[in-house]
C-alpha cells in the first residue's frame, strides 16, 4: 500500500554528527505511540548536500524541506505536520532558499543521495539500478563499452584527469593472466567529501559499476580501498556488498552469464599519500603506503604486478549513466574540454556549505554567490582555494571563468579532488601558505629529500614571516624552493605541494610583503603582529582592547586618552565610522561583536562636556609647517605635529573648519556642536587656523616662510555621469547640494519631487536632507541591488524607514526639460557576471526604458579632489588624486606631503585621521628628528570586574533612536546613544584578545603627562 | 573476540595486515598495539617483524603506546582551520590539562589531531572514536567532554 507521506533524514556524516539518527528514532516511537506508522515511510538517505543546515529533512510529495532539527521538535513535527498537515513553518527552510540552492545544480550522480535508503538494495533496484550491469553483461561486448565510455568524454574525477575510457582500453589491452578493478576511495585532500556522499548515499553504483568495469578490462576480483576515518562509509559498503551477494548480482554467474566477480574492501590507517594510486597499490599489499617510480603505470603493474584499472568514486558512480543513456547524451552536457557533471564540496566562508553537483560550464562566480548564496556576515569574499594541498588560488578578478579542466588549470588551480574553500577578507594569504605546506609536509612519506627538507626549509621561512622575523629575500627563497621541490618529487604529493604558496605568492604577494615590511597582517590572523583584531583592523590601529578595558570599570578619562593616542576625533568616529574594528571582534564568533562605537561615545561626550583640553607645546621647534584643508586629515595632521612639538598653521578655503565632516555630513548623523567641540580642542592645542584663505600654489607658501607642507584638501568634486541633459538646471552634485544647504539657509526644496542617484552614503545623506527640508517625495535610483550599496546598513535602513524609496537595478540615461530638469528617462538592469572587483555586474535590460518625475536631481557617484591647480608643481595621478610614496606620504616635491581624501580619494574619516597623524610623523622625520610620539607605548590594563561572568551569552546592546515621525521633521540626532550603565556593560564583554601579549608597562598618569607636556 | 580469533577471521595473508592491525587494536582497552601484539602478527602472516613495526608505525591510525578510552581527533584542515579548529584545540588542550599526543591521567582521553574528516560542511569537527561531532563551539565542547566523563 502506498504510504501517506515519504519522509527522508538525511544520515550522512555531516547530519548523523548533529543527530539526524537520534532523530528518526524519536520519530519512529513518536509515530507508534500516534499508530501513524502505517502511513508514513520513513527513510534514512545519504548525504542531501546542505551539510551547513543539517540535520536535514524533506517531506515527500510536498518536497518540504526541514533544516537545522533538533530532537525537542519531533513532537510537534509529528504532531503538526505528519498528522494534521500543516507545514511547520518555524524549521522550514524557505522555497526561495531551496530554490536559490538547487536550481543551477545539476543532479545525476547524486541523484539518488538524499533519495534513497542506502541501506536497503531493493531501493536502488526500485530506481533502476544494476540495469546497466544487466545491459552490459546480456547485450554489450567490452569494447562496445568502452566506445561508449569514450564517446562520453568521462574523465577522471580522482585530480590528475586522466580519460576514463582510455584507461579502461589500455587496461583491456594489458597482457595479464589475472587483472585487477580498484576503486580509490581514499578521500584525504582537505576540504574535500564527495567520495564519502556518495558511498553513504548511494553505494551500490560504485559496485555496478566496478562490476562494469570488471567485465571490460578481464578481471574477476576488485578492491575498495576505503579510509578509516569513514566508518559510516564503511558500514553501508559492507551491507550493500552482502545484499548485492545476497541477491545474486555479486558474485558467480551474474545475472546467469559465466562472468564472475567479486570485492573486496580493504581499509586504509590514516596515510594520506596512500591516496596516490602507486601508493595505494602498496597498501592494499600489505606495506606502508609508499608511492614509486612510474612507469610502469598501475594498468601495465599494478596490484600484485598485475594490470590494475585504478578509479576514483566519483568516476565510477558516473558509468551507470552513461551506459544507460549512451555516451553521446553524457557528452552533451558540459564544455568543449570537460563533459558531464561535477562534484564540489561548498566550505568555508560562504552560506551554504555542502556537496554539490553542477553541469560544468557554470562558473566560479555562480557557485559562490547563486548556490553558495554568497559571504556571510556581510564580509567580503576574497579568494577560492580549489584543488587542496595540490591547487591554487582563484581571485575575485577570476569570477566569470566558467567550471572547465583547462580554463581553471590556467589560472594556477586544479579542479583535483573538488575542494571548494572559500576565503574572505579575514583569512591571511601568508597564514594559508604556510597551513598547506604544514598539512603536506605532515603527509609526506619521507623518501624524496626535496619534499621530505624543502618543505620544512619553506615552514620555516613562512613561520618567521608571520611572526615578523621575514627578510624580502625570504619571497626568492621560496619560490626558488618551490621550484625544486616541484621538479625533483617523486610522486604527486611531494610536486604539487608547493602550488599553495606559489599561487599566493602569484595573486597576494603584496600581503606577503606587508607581513614582511610592515609587519602587518591585514587579515587579522598571524596573532604575532598585532595585539588584538580591533585594533588590527583599524586604520589609525587605535588602541580598542585598552579603551574596552578602562571604560570596563567605568574609567572616562583614561580611555578617552587611549583614543587620543591615535585618533582626535572620536566623537565624529563615535558616530559616522564605519567601524572597521566591530567585523574582526572575536566576541562575534561567540555571539555578537562589541557595539565599539556606541562605548566610545560615552567618553568622548564625556570629554566634551568636562572641556578636556591639551597644553600647546611650551618650546615649540623651529621649522614651520602649513597645512593646506582643515578637514580630518589636515587637523590631524595638525593635532599629531602639536604633540611632536611644532605649532602648524591650517589654511582653509572655506568659512568653517572641518572639511566633509563639516560640510558633507548632515546634523542628524553629527551634530554640529559636538564636531566644533572636537575642532576647538584641536586648535587650542597650539595650531593656528586660517579660514577663508584658499592657497593656489604651493610655492606661496615657500616664500612665506614654511619649511614643509600638507595638502589635504579632500574630494569635494561630484563625478558626473556623462549621459545627455546633464546640465539642465536643477541637477547638481551630492557633496555640492550639502554644503549649499549648510551655508545657504533659504536653499529651497519645499514640494520639489527629489531623485538621488547613487548607493553610497552620501547619496542617503543626500535623500534624507532633502525629505528634512520638505520634498514631496524622495527616490533613490540605484544601478545595482540592496546588498551592494556601498552605504553603510544601517543609513539605508534608517532611510528606508523614513519613507525613501528606492529603486534598485535602475540607472539613468537621460535627462528631459527645457531649461529645468522635469524627468528622468531609466533603464532597468540585470546581473550577469562579476566585475573584477567581485561585484556582480549590472547590464542594461533593453527596451525597459521608463521615466519618472524630478525637480530635483542630485548625482552622488562619488567625489574627486579639486587640485588641477597644483598640477604645475605636484604629479597628479589618472584619477585626479595626488600621487604619493604610501609609505612616507610623500609628493613629487621632497618638503611636500600629501593625505586624507586628495590622495586616497572618497574615504572615511578615519583613514583620512590615520593619513593625517603618519604625516606629521613623516614631516617630524623629515627634519632629522625621531618621529616617535613618547606616549605611543602600551601598558597593562588591569580590570577590577568579574570577568568569567560576561563569559556567557550577552546580547550586543544597541542604543535608542528617535521617533521616524519626529526625526524626518528636524535634523535632531537620530541615534540617542547608550548610557553610561549601558557602555559599561558593554564593555565587559570584551574578550581581551590582547591578554598574554608582551607589551609595554606604563603607567596611565605618565600618558596624560606625556600627552600635555610635549618637548 | 579475543585477539586469536583475529587470527581466524582473516587469512593469514600479508595483504590483511591492516585489517588484522585495526582490530586488534581496537580490541585492546587502551587502543595500542603492543610489542607482543606486533611479533605475533609477524608469526602469524610470516613477516619480518621490522617489517610489521615500520608498517604499524607508517600509519597514523596505530599506536605504538597507551591510548585513553576516548581517542579525541581534532580535523586540522583548511576548512575546519578557516572557522576556528585551533581555538577548539586549544580549549581541549586546557580541560583536558594535556597536549596533543597525550593521554589523561584517568586513561580516559588521548588527544589527537587527524588530516580532514570530510565532514568539511559542519566544521570545525572532530571525531570521538567511531563518533563525529560537527559545528563545534567551546561550549560544546564543554559539553561533550563532561558527558563522556559521566560515563554516557
Amino acid at each position: 500500500m502506498p504510504k501517506r507521506l515519504d519522509v527522508i533524514i538525511c544520515g550522512g556524516t555531516n547530519c548523523s554528527s548533529s543527530h539526524s539518527i537520534e532523530i528518526k528514532e524519536k520519530i519512529e516511537k513518536e509515530l507508534e505511540k500516534r499508530g501513524l506508522k502505517g502511513e508514513i515511510n520513513l527513510v534514512v538517505s545519504g548525504c542531501m548536500g546542505l551539510c551547513q543546515l543539517g540535520p536535514n529533512m524533506v517531506v515527500y510529495p510536498d518536497e518540504i524541506h526541514y533544516i537545522r532539527l533538533k530532537e525537542d521538535d519531533v513532537s510537534e513535527l509529528v504532531e503538526t505536520h505528519f498528522l494534521k498537515g500543516r507545514v511547520v513553518k518555524r524549521l522550514q527552510w524557505t522555497p526561495p532558499n531551496v530554490e536559490k540552492f538547487y536550481k543551477k545544480q545539476h543532479k545525476i550522480i547524486t541523484a539518488n543521495c538524499g533519495k534513497i535508503d542506502p541501506e536497503n538494495i531493493e531501493e536502488y533496484i526500485a530506481v533502476g539500478g544494476y540495469e546497466a550491469l544487466a545491459k552490459v553483461l546480456t547485450e554489450m561486448t567490452p569494447e562496445m563499452v568502452i566506445d561508449e565510455v569514450i564517446k562520453s568524454g568521462l574523465i577522471g574525477r580522482g585530480g590528475a584527469g586522466f580519460p576514463t575510457g582510455l584507461k579502461w582500453k589500455f587496461t583491456r589491452e594489458s597482457k595479464g593472466d589475472e587483472k585487477y578493478v580498484v576503486c580509490n576511495a581514499d578521500e584525504g585532500d582537505p576540504g574535500a567529501f564527495k567520495d564519502r556522499a556518495i558511498l553513504e548515499g548511494d553505494p551500490h553504483c560504485v559496485i555496478e559499476a566496478m562490476e562494469i568495469a570488471g567485465y571490460v578490462i578481464g578481471a574477476q576480483t576488485g578492491y575498495i580501498y576505503v579510509r578509516a576515518e569513514y566508518p559510516l562509509a564503511i558500514k553501508r559498503l559492507t551491507i550493500a556488498l552482502e545484499q548485492a551477494r545476497k541477491y545474486g548480482l555479486l558474485g558467480k554467474n551474474i545475472f546467469g552469464t559465466d562472468f564472475n566477480f567479486d570485492i573486496e574492501l580493504r581499509m586504509g590507517a590514516g596515510a594520506f599519500v596512500a591516496g596516490e594510486e602507486t601508493a595505494l597499490i602498496s597498501s592494499i599489499e600489505g606495506e606502508r603506503g609508499m608511492p614509486k617510480q612510474k612507469p610502469p603505470y598501475p594498468a601495465q603493474k599494478g596490484v600484485w604486478g598485475k594490470p590494475t584499472l585504478i578509479n576514483n568514486v566519483e568516476t565510477l558512480a558516473n558509468i551507470r549513466h552513461i551506459i544507460l543513456n549512451g555516451g553521446a547524451t553524457y557528452g552533451a552536457m558540459g564544455t568543449e574540454n570537460s563533459k558531464g557533471t561535477k562534484l564540489f564540496c561548498l566550505t568555508g566562508k560562504v552560506k551554504n556549505t555542502g556537496l554539490i553537483e553542477i553541469p560544468f560550464g557554470l562558473t566560479i562566480g555562480e557557485i559562490v554567490f547563486d548556490i553558495g548564496d554568497g559571504i556571510p556576515n556581510d564580509k567580503k569574499f576574497k579568494a577560492i582555494q580549489m584543488g587542496g594541498p595540490s591547487g591554487g588560488y582563484i581571485t575575485c578578478e577570476y569570477l566569470n571563468t566558467p567550471i572547465d579542466y583547462k580554463e581553471i588549470e590556467k589560472l594556477g588551480a586544479i579542479i583535483g579532488s573538488a575542494g571548494m574553500i572559500v576565503l574572505d577578507e579575514n583569512n591571511c594569504m601568508v597564514d594559508m601558505a604556510k597551513f598547506f605546506v604544514d598539512f603536506t609536509l605532515t603527509e609526506s612519506c619521507g623518501q624524496c629529500t626535496p619534499c621530505r627538507v624543502g618543505l620544512i626549509r619553506m615552514k620555516e621561512i613562512l613561520n618567521r614571516i608571520t611572526k615578523g622575523y621575514g627578510k624580502l629575500e625570504d619571497l626568492d627563497e621560496l619560490e626558488r624552493l618551490a621550484k625544486t621541490i616541484k621538479l625533483t618529487s617523486l610522486c604527486a604529493l611531494g610536486g604539487t605541494a608547493p602550488n599553495p604558496v606559489l599561487t599566493g605568492l602569484k595573486y597576494f604577494k603584496d600581503e606577503f610583503i606587508e607581513h614582511i615590511v610592515d609587519k602587518k597582517c591585514r587579515a587579522g590572523v598571524c596573532a604575532s603582529l598585532f595585539y588584538a583584531p580591533c585594533v588590527n583592523a583599524c586604520p589609525s590601529e587605535v588602541d580598542v582592547s585598552r579603551y574596552l578595558a578602562y571604560m570596563g570599570d567605568g574609567k572616562l578619562k583614561e580611555a578617552y586618552l587611549v583614543h587620543m593616542e591615535n585618533n582626535p576625533f572620536p566623537s565624529v568616529c563615535a558616530r559616522v565610522c564605519p567601524a572597521f574594528c566591530e567585523g574582526p571582534c572575536e566576541r562575534g564568533k561567540f555571539d555578537e561583536p562589541i557595539a565599539i562605537r556606541e562605548v566610545k561615545r560615552l567618553f568622548s561626550d564625556w570629554a566634551n562636556e568636562v572641556n578636556y583640553q591639551f597644553s600647546p607645546p611650551e618650546n615649540p621647534k623651529n621649522e614651520k609647517v602649513a597645512i593646506i584643508g582643515s578637514g580630518p586629515a589636515g587637523l590631524s595632521c595638525a593635532f599629531y605635529l602639536t604633540r611632536l612639538g611644532y605649532k602648524p598653521t591650517v589654511f582653509e578655503s572655506l568659512p568653517f573648519p572641518g572639511g566633509m565632516m563639516m560640510y558633507g555630513i548632515p546634523d542628524y548623523r553629527l551634530p554640529k556642536d559636538t564636531l566644533k567641540k572636537e575642532i576647538d580642542r584641536i586648535i587650542n592645542s597650539g595650531v593656528e587656523l586660517v579660514l577663508n584663505n584658499e592657497i593656489k600654489s604651493i610655492n606661496e607658501l615657500r616664500n612665506k616662510g614654511f619649511d614643509a607642507v600638507f595638502v589635504a584638501v579632500g574630494a569635494h568634486e561630484s563625478i558626473k555621469m556623462g549621459v545627455l541633459g546633464e546640465d539642465l538646471e536643477g541637477i547638481m552634485g551630492g557633496v555640492e547640494f550639502l554644503k549649499e544647504i549648510t551655508t545657504n539657509k533659504n536653499f529651497d526644496v519645499k514640494g520639489k519631487r527629489v531623485v538621488v542617484v547613487g548607493g553610497g552614503s552620501t547619496a542617503m545623506d543626500a535623500a534624507r536632507v532633502a525629505l528634512r527640508l520638505g520634498a514631496k517625495d524622495v527616490k533613490v535610483v540605484y544601478r545595482r541591488s540592496k546588498d551592494e550599496m556601498p552605504a553603510q546598513k544601517i543609513e539605508v535602513t534608517e532611510a528606508e524607514e523614513e519613507g525613501i524609496e528606492f529603486l534598485f537595478l535602475t540607472n539613468p540615461t537621460e535627462f528631459i526639460g527645457e531649461k529645468k530638469v522635469e524627468k528622468i528617462k531609466c533603464i532597468r538592469m540585470e546581473f550577469k557576471g562579476f566585475d573584477k572587483g567581485g561585484r556582480r555586474r549590472p547590464v542594461p535590460v533593453e527596451g525597459s526604458e521608463f521615466e519618472i518625475d524630478a525637480d530635483l536631481v542630485l548625482l552622488c557617484l562619488g567625489q574627486k579632489p579639486k587640485v588641477s591647480k597644483f598640477s604645475d608643481e605636484l604629479e597628479i595621478n589618472k584619477d585626479g588624486t595626488i600621487k604619493v610614496d604610501p609609505k612616507t606620504l610623500k609628493t613629487s616635491l621632497d618638503y611636500v606631503f600629501a593625505g586624507g581624501d586628495a590622495v586616497l580619494g572618497p574615504s572615511t574619516v578615519i583613514e583620512s585621521v590615520a593619513q593625517g597623524r603618519k604625516a606629521a610623523v613623516e614631516i617630524d622625520k623629515y627634519f632629522g628628528y625621531e618621529g616617535e610620539f613618547n606616549f605611543s607605548l602600551r601598558e597593562v590594563v588591569d580590570t577590577h570586574y568579574d570577568e568569567e561572568k560576561y563569559l556567557k551569552p550577552i546580547s550586543r546592546k544597541t542604543p535608542k533612536v528617535v521617533e521616524i515621525e519626529e526625526r524626518i521633521k528636524s535634523f535632531i540626532e537620530v541615534n540617542k546613544g547608550l548610557t553610561l550603565e549601558e557602555a559599561i556593560e558593554e564593555a565587559r564583554r570584551c574578550l581581551k584578545c590582547d591578554k598574554g601579549k608582551e607589551v609595554y608597562k606604563k603607567n596611565i598618569k605618565e600618558l596624560e603627562k606625556t600627552l600635555n607636556k610635549v618637548i | 573476540m579475543k585477539k586469536e580469533e583475529v587470527f581466524e577471521k582473516f587469512e593469514s595473508k600479508p595483504e590483511n595486515i591492516l585489517l588484522i592491525l585495526h582490530e586488534i587494536q581496537d580490541l585492546n582497552p587502551n587502543k595500542y598495539l603492543t610489542e607482543e601484539d606486533l611479533k605475533r602478527v609477524s608469526e602469524k602472516l610470516n613477516l619480518p617483524y621490522s617489517f610489521v613495526y615500520g608498517v604499524a608505525s607508517f600509519y597514523t591510525m596505530f599506536s605504538l603506546k597507551p591510548r585513553g578510552k576516548y581517542i579525541i581527533r581534532v580535523c586540522e584542515s583548511p576548512p575546519c582551520h578557516l572557522v576556528g579548529s585551533l581555538n577548539i584545540l586549544n580549549e581541549l588542550k586546557k580541560i583536558l590539562k594535556i597536549d596533543i599526543g597525550q593521554t589523561t591521567k584517568d586513561n580516559l582521553f588521548t588527544l589527537e589531531i587527524t588530516s580532514c574528516l570530510g565532514v568539511c560542511g559542519v566544521a570545525p569537527a572532530m571525531m570521538i572514536n567511531e563518533d563525529v561531532y560537527g559545528n563545534l563551539t567551546v561550549e560544546k565542547i564543554k559539553e561533550i567532554i563532561d558527558e563522556k566523563r559521566r560515563g554516557k
